[in-house]
């Protein structure tokens, strides 16, 4: 398994073998604030890399989180549905959104470090 | 160009609220998060730096001119009470709306911040007298169903929606939260030790954020969104602050609109999930269009409310959201959202 990786729009996600797990950073939940209510993907939903996944509405507006590659889902997190504050809680644990196949190894996203200093 | 900060911003900032702009202005959004200080304000009490809203004192030499721009009958209501109204242009549309606070020796009148400019060229316009105290003062909104009990050894409190003062403070028993509370304007040398006073109590600081899930859920219109210059009172669903008997400017448009009853009109929803109608989604009731001028979470019943501007009276209670694509049914509501 490697490290958390980010993406510029503020997804984290975790490669384990040939599946992501994919969530928000806690930049994003912070920058949200609130969030009330997420729509997620269906198991089997095929999605390109950039296409939105995830409809986030949080009190102050409604986010997007984007797919960090190719990927088909495999699993989603049915706890947001009742208690998406698991999001702003624990953004990067129990707070994921989805699990996906990946069908395009994508790695390019950034270390912890290196979104450290492109959200400062 | 900068934004204007209030007074209190060092404090603001030292409390680690996050800052949202606001017309001119940047103001606490939220300290530690808008739900939490929507629910502080529901079952205890919080404050809000309101210093952003106009401030200005009127005297009664001029209450027969300041009565013909609005809709509301100011000169009779009695002595230390408080009024909402709203001022009107020719065509009886709002130019904003307000609370007038009446003392005994002059009248404070408090226009939203994104007009209090438009409200003083008005009055200009129209030979009213006044004194512009908002550089000079701070207003204060203290909210919830405890905050009587914890401010009334300081503060002689007033019936609702009635005024007071003592040496330093004029206030009134009003708020924009539907809760119980006092809006307090105090100089700029008491703010300080206000806030300090209401931080010992317990009071906790609540940013705009809060402020605006709180009256969305309290029934309560926001000029900019429930409120514009192409709105009447009557269309906004307020004919209730149509009290001034006398001829007010645009008063013949809004009586034509309150005998014929043919026009646009403000209406109240839910819907029944956690989805949120957002300003400017379009919602269907039968063949009448509305566009949704707030809309956003209630911590309190759960779903998602709002209110839409229908065209014309909406044929059914069933409206069809059009939400990012999605359609999404709702209901008017004609009772407040709060019982």
């Amino acid at each position: 398994m490697s490290d958390i990786k980010y993406l510029e729009t503020h997804e984290w996600y975790l490669i384990n073998e040939e599946v992501i797990t994919v969530g928000i950073s806690d930049f994003a939940q912070n920058e949200l604030g609130d969030i009330v209510y997420v729509t997620l993907p269906e198991v089997g939903q095929d999605f390109e890399k950039g296409a939105p996944v995830v409809e986030v509405e949080a009190t102050k507006t409604v986010a997007e989180a984007y797919a960090p590659m190719d990927c088909t889902i495999t699993e989603v997190n049915s706890q947001l549905e009742t208690e998406p504050e698991t999001i702003n809680n624990d953004p990067c644990g129990d707070g994921w959104m989805f699990k996906a196949k990946v069908n395009a190894i994508d790695d390019s996203g950034m270390s912890y470090q290196e979104y450290e200093t492109f959200v400062s | 160009m900068d934004k204007r900060t209030t007074q209190l911003h060092s404090y603001h900032a030292s409390q680690n609220a996050k800052f949202i702009d606001f017309g001119d202005w940047s103001m606490p959004f939220s300290y530690e998060g808008t739900l939490k200080e929507h629910d502080v304000v529901r079952n205890s009490s919080g404050f809000f730096d309101v210093s952003h809203m106009g401030r200005l004192e009127i005297d009664y030499s001029e209450l027969d001119k300041i009565s013909s721009l609005i809709c509301s009958d100011l000169i009779n209501i009695p002595m230390n009470k408080a009024l909402y109204s709203i001022f009107t242009n020719e065509n009886g549309n709002a130019l904003d709306d307000v609370i007038f606070w009446k003392f005994e020796d002059k009248i404070i009148l408090i226009p939203n911040a994104s007009n209090a400019s438009k409200i003083k060229s008005h009055l200009v316009d129209h030979k009213v007298d006044f004194i512009d105290k908002s550089l000079e003062t701070v207003l204060i909104a203290v909210q919830g169903p405890r905050t009587i009990e914890l401010i009334n050894d300081r503060f002689e409190i007033p019936e609702k929606f009635s005024t007071a003062k003592s040496d330093n403070f004029m206030y009134a028993r009003t708020g924009y939260t539907g809760e119980d509370g006092i809006e307090i304007m105090a100089s700029n040398a008491e703010a300080g030790s206000l806030i300090s006073f209401l931080i010992e109590k317990g009071i906790k600081p609540c940013g705009l954020g809060s402020r605006d899930t709180l009256r969305l859920e309290a029934s309560l219109p926001l000029y900019g969104f429930e409120l514009t210059e192409d709105i009447t009172p009557v269309e906004a669903s307020l004919s209730w602050t149509i009290t001034n008997d006398h001829d007010f400017l645009g008063s013949d448009r809004i009586k034509t609109q309150l005998q014929d009853g043919n026009h646009k009109i403000l209406k109240k929803f839910t819907i029944e999930s956690r989805k949120i109608a957002r300003t400017e989604t379009i919602g269907m009731s039968g063949d009448i269009k509305g566009i949704v001028t707030s809309g956003n979470f209630s911590p309190i019943l759960n779903k998602s409310i709002g209110f839409i501007l229908f065209e014309n009276k909406p044929p059914q209670n069933l409206i069809e959201f059009d939400i990012r694509g999605n359609l999404i049914e709702g209901n008017i509501v004609n009772k407040r959202f709060l019982s």
